[in-house]
């Protein structure tokens, strides 16, 4: 993609717009989901209200990438990898603006979570949310650079996600055997291991529609060979 | 290049010569001819006069007597133009030669020539006539004919000789021309060899030319210029370098985005920050290397005010570093618009700022509670409690705990600002360890039987001595001990031990507590910092504990050390320098 000049330095300018605005929503929901994070470990409330009103700016930036996606269908009528390259890039900002929810839902938790005592010290979860952050990054960097390597990884580190939300899940169970007063926050902090969990099917879906964009094919709801 | 130079001399000498042979050729061809023809007619005449007349047999043979001498033909005409002898031909058979164009000539003037070609002979012939006269009376002619192409054989054998003469000059020249070409192109040939070796960057001295021409000259302007650009460039090298020495130096780090917005220049100090965490930024968007939202946002407003902007950014998940950018314009190029954010790392300084903040905060929270407790029983003992002997005793016994509890904050306080200040007079002395710890174990012991935890030593009888303050020693003790027995759970187990270590004497007190997080460990110093806020609290610290001993530790040249693993426990190590021998 790199490479590629069009002949219209108009058209390859709205291309690259289109680019740094994927790279920034990215940026602005990589840092929701870390404050998210260290709202929780910090028991920082304000952080996590932070968090929840910054969502505005993710969703809006979610609705203006989708209209310059459009606008350049329209008016361009892009073909070949041009046209999967904008089709890509409206699913990528639909996936970037559910994990921007996520980050959310996340905060909200974090919020009812501070109202009570900490159950337990986190762990897992903030070597999860570091994971998570690295796989949108990665993501939009196989994007940026149509490198299928990169999707690759991101695929990977899914199911390390995985495995880490069934770890937190089988510990949780555990406290809340012993104790019945903690399953209020043990589900709590449950949520937000699940949401982290779809963030990475999010951050993966990302990476599918790379994969699909450089090779045309499309290897959605295909097995991970990992799993075998 | 030699070569080139030779043929074109050559060939210049050549042309020159082919050109005065063309005009000695116009100049001189017509003259040889003029007078050789004009020779042999003078000659000819000359024998035609010499003719006797007197006597038809000595005529006869007078006239093959002169056409001997004179190699030419011999013809008598009478006065209308009968040929009545020739040398060389049978007179019956000649024509009248009255019309001969020479013959008309003598009859009119007493001398005629003519040339012209011969049908007889087939080859161009020169004709000269005299009158024979007798008594004044023109009775015949004599005529003498020879063939021209004696004056051509004669022009031919000049020609030759020039030819020849062409031929040696030519062949000089030639040798001249080797010869000058070489010597001129030599110190071009030099010179030559110099400039290549320039152009491929070998390092080179000067050219010296023996010669004092113009390639002298043009020698020396090279010499010149070789030594103004090496100059230029020795110049610019140590403006670079001392750029670069003083970017590398300096702890700022140093980007220059060019008119793409993109990374040109990374400064080698940001090098080092960057590399581990973002690769290799060169030729990225500040947007594409960092993924960073306020720096992002801070360079849009940089592109909208134009004016220098200044933020604070967070680089870094794993091991965060607060970083004040400034984005500015960079001058100095023309036609071209260049950025430059200069990073600075300012996370100590937020860091002392936050523990600043925290320490008044928490000194104020410190002192408001046991105050708010000792203000709300007074209150309630103004408004009748007093009356109640037994409420009032329990009352006041409750405000001396509180009271005793804001003295005793004060006083750690103190301590802390004296030790810091250098206020406090330790009277070091050899102190043997055992004995310490010994005088300390009843203070905590009582607390630990409560909460069935075991203490336990395993301190060596041959533990050397440190040089210490005894009373301060034991209120180092006292404070670790305490927390370990504080934070460790029912059923748990403290053990302190010894050892020697690079230069230090090295006491480990480890407990089987709750752990402490990671990210907390290097906090625990800090004045009033808790690592459960609540909990502490509640267990009836002061929250200054640790920091005492980090600083008595200092004053006692030496350090604290905290490890803990979650869950499993923590182990304090407390280094003492070891005495020299």
């Amino acid at each position: 993609m790199e490479e590629k000049r069009h002949t219209s330095l108009h058209y390859e300018k709205e291309l690259q717009e289109i680019k740094n605005g994927l790279i920034y929503q990215g940026a602005l929901t990589e840092k929701a989901i870390q404050q998210a994070m260290s709202s929780l470990s910090e028991r920082n409330s304000d952080i996590a209200q932070k968090v929840i009103r910054d969502d505005d700016e993710i969703d809006k930036l979610d609705t203006e990438l989708e209209e310059r996606c459009i606008k350049i269908l329209a008016l361009r009528q892009p073909t070949a990898i041009d046209l999967r390259f904008i089709t890509t890039a409206i699913k990528i900002t639909g996936h970037l603006e559910r994990i921007g929810d996520m980050a959310v839902n996340i905060a909200e938790r974090v919020l009812q979570l501070n109202e009570e005592t900490q159950l337990k010290p986190y762990i897992d979860l903030p070597r999860m949310t570091d994971l998570v952050g690295g796989m949108i990054r990665d993501s939009l960097d196989s994007f940026i650079r149509g490198d299928l390597e990169i999707a690759e990884k991101v695929r990977r580190t899914e199911q390390i996600v995985d495995d880490l939300n069934e770890q937190i899940f089988r510990e949780l169970l555990t406290y809340m055997m012993e104790d019945s007063r903690s399953i209020n926050r043990s589900l709590m902090i449950m949520q937000i291991s699940k949401n982290m969990e779809r963030i990475a099917d999010h951050a993966k879906g990302i990476a599918d529609m790379v994969t699909y964009m450089v090779t045309g094919e499309n290897v959605r709801h295909q097995a991970c060979p990992m799993n075998e | 290049m030699k070569r080139n130079l030779f043929l074109k001399i050559f060939f210049s000498y050549l042309a020159i010569i082919f050109f005065s042979f063309l005009v000695l050729n116009i100049f001189i061809k017509d003259e040889i001819r003029k007078v050789m023809t004009d020779q042999i007619e003078g000659e000819l005449f000359t024998h035609a006069e010499l003719i006797d007349l007197s006597s038809a047999r000595a005529m006869s043979d007078q006239l093959r007597q002169i056409a001997g001498i004179s190699g030419s033909r011999v013809t008598l005409v009478d006065a209308r133009g009968r040929v009545f002898a020739d040398s060389e031909k049978d007179i019956t058979r000649l024509e009248n030669h009255f019309n001969r164009p020479e013959i008309q000539e003598a009859r009119l003037r007493g001398k005629g020539k003519a040339t012209r070609f011969s049908q007889s002979l087939g080859v161009d012939m020169l004709y000269v006539a005299v009158p024979i006269k007798a008594k004044a009376q023109v009775t015949g002619y004599v005529r003498l004919a020879r063939p021209l192409h004696d004056v051509q054989n004669l022009i031919e054998r000049v020609y030759r000789k020039i030819l020849l003469a062409i031929c040696i000059v030519a062949v000089i020249s030639l040798l001249v021309a080797l010869f000058i070409s070489y010597k001129l192109a030599e110190p071009i040939r030099l010179m030559e060899r110099f400039t290549e070796r320039l152009r491929q960057g070998e390092p080179q001295g000067s050219i010296i030319l023996k010669t004092s021409d113009e390639t002298k000259t043009l020698a020396d302007n090279i010499n010149y210029l070789v030594d103004e650009l090496q100059n230029k460039i020795r110049m610019a090298n140590q403006e670079k370098s001392k750029l670069m020495t003083a970017l590398t130096s300096i702890n700022e780090g140093v980007l220059i985005l060019n008119t793409d917005e993109k990374i040109e220049f990374v400064s080698p100090s940001l090098t080092n920050i960057l590399t581990e965490q973002y690769g290799d930024i060169g030729g990225k968007t500040l947007l594409e290397a960092f993924r960073n939202v306020d720096l992002q946002k801070a360079f849009q407003r940089f592109r909208q005010s134009r004016d220098t902007v200044t933020g604070e950014i967070t680089l870094g998940q794993i091991d965060p570093v607060i970083m004040g950018v400034s984005i500015s314009e960079v001058h100095g190029y023309p036609g071209e618009e260049k950025f430059m954010v200069v990073f600075h790392d300012v996370t100590r300084l937020k860091k002392l700022e936050r523990i600043r903040t925290d320490f008044v905060a928490n000194v104020t929270h410190e002192i408001r509670t046991p105050l708010t407790a000792i203000i709300g029983y007074l209150e309630t003992l103004q408004i009748g409690a007093i009356e109640n002997a037994e409420d009032a005793r329990r009352f006041i016994d409750i405000m001396l705990k509180q009271a005793e509890r804001l003295n005793r904050l004060v006083e750690d306080l103190m301590t802390i600002s004296k030790i810091e200040l250098g206020e406090v007079n330790f009277h070091f002395e050899d102190v043997f360890l055992p004995d310490v710890i010994g005088s300390v174990l009843p203070l905590v012991e009582a607390k630990a039987a409560v909460k069935k935890i075991a203490i336990e030593n395993t301190m060596s009888e041959r533990t050397p001595g440190v040089l210490a303050d005894r009373d301060r020693l034991s209120q180092i003790f006292v404070n670790v001990l305490d927390n370990a027995v504080k934070f460790t759970p029912e059923g748990g187990r403290v053990t302190f031990g010894a050892e020697e270590k690079e230069g230090y004497i090295v006491v480990t007190i480890d407990d089987t507590g709750t752990g402490i997080p990671k990210e907390e460990i290097q906090r625990l110093g800090e004045r009033f910092y808790r690592v459960d806020k609540t909990r502490s609290r509640e267990l009836g610290g002061t929250g200054l504990g640790l920091s005492i001993v980090k600083h008595l530790m200092h004053a006692h040249g030496g350090k604290m050390e905290i490890e803990s693993q979650l869950g499993r426990g923590t182990r304090v190590s407390l280094f003492f320098p070891a005495k020299k021998t």
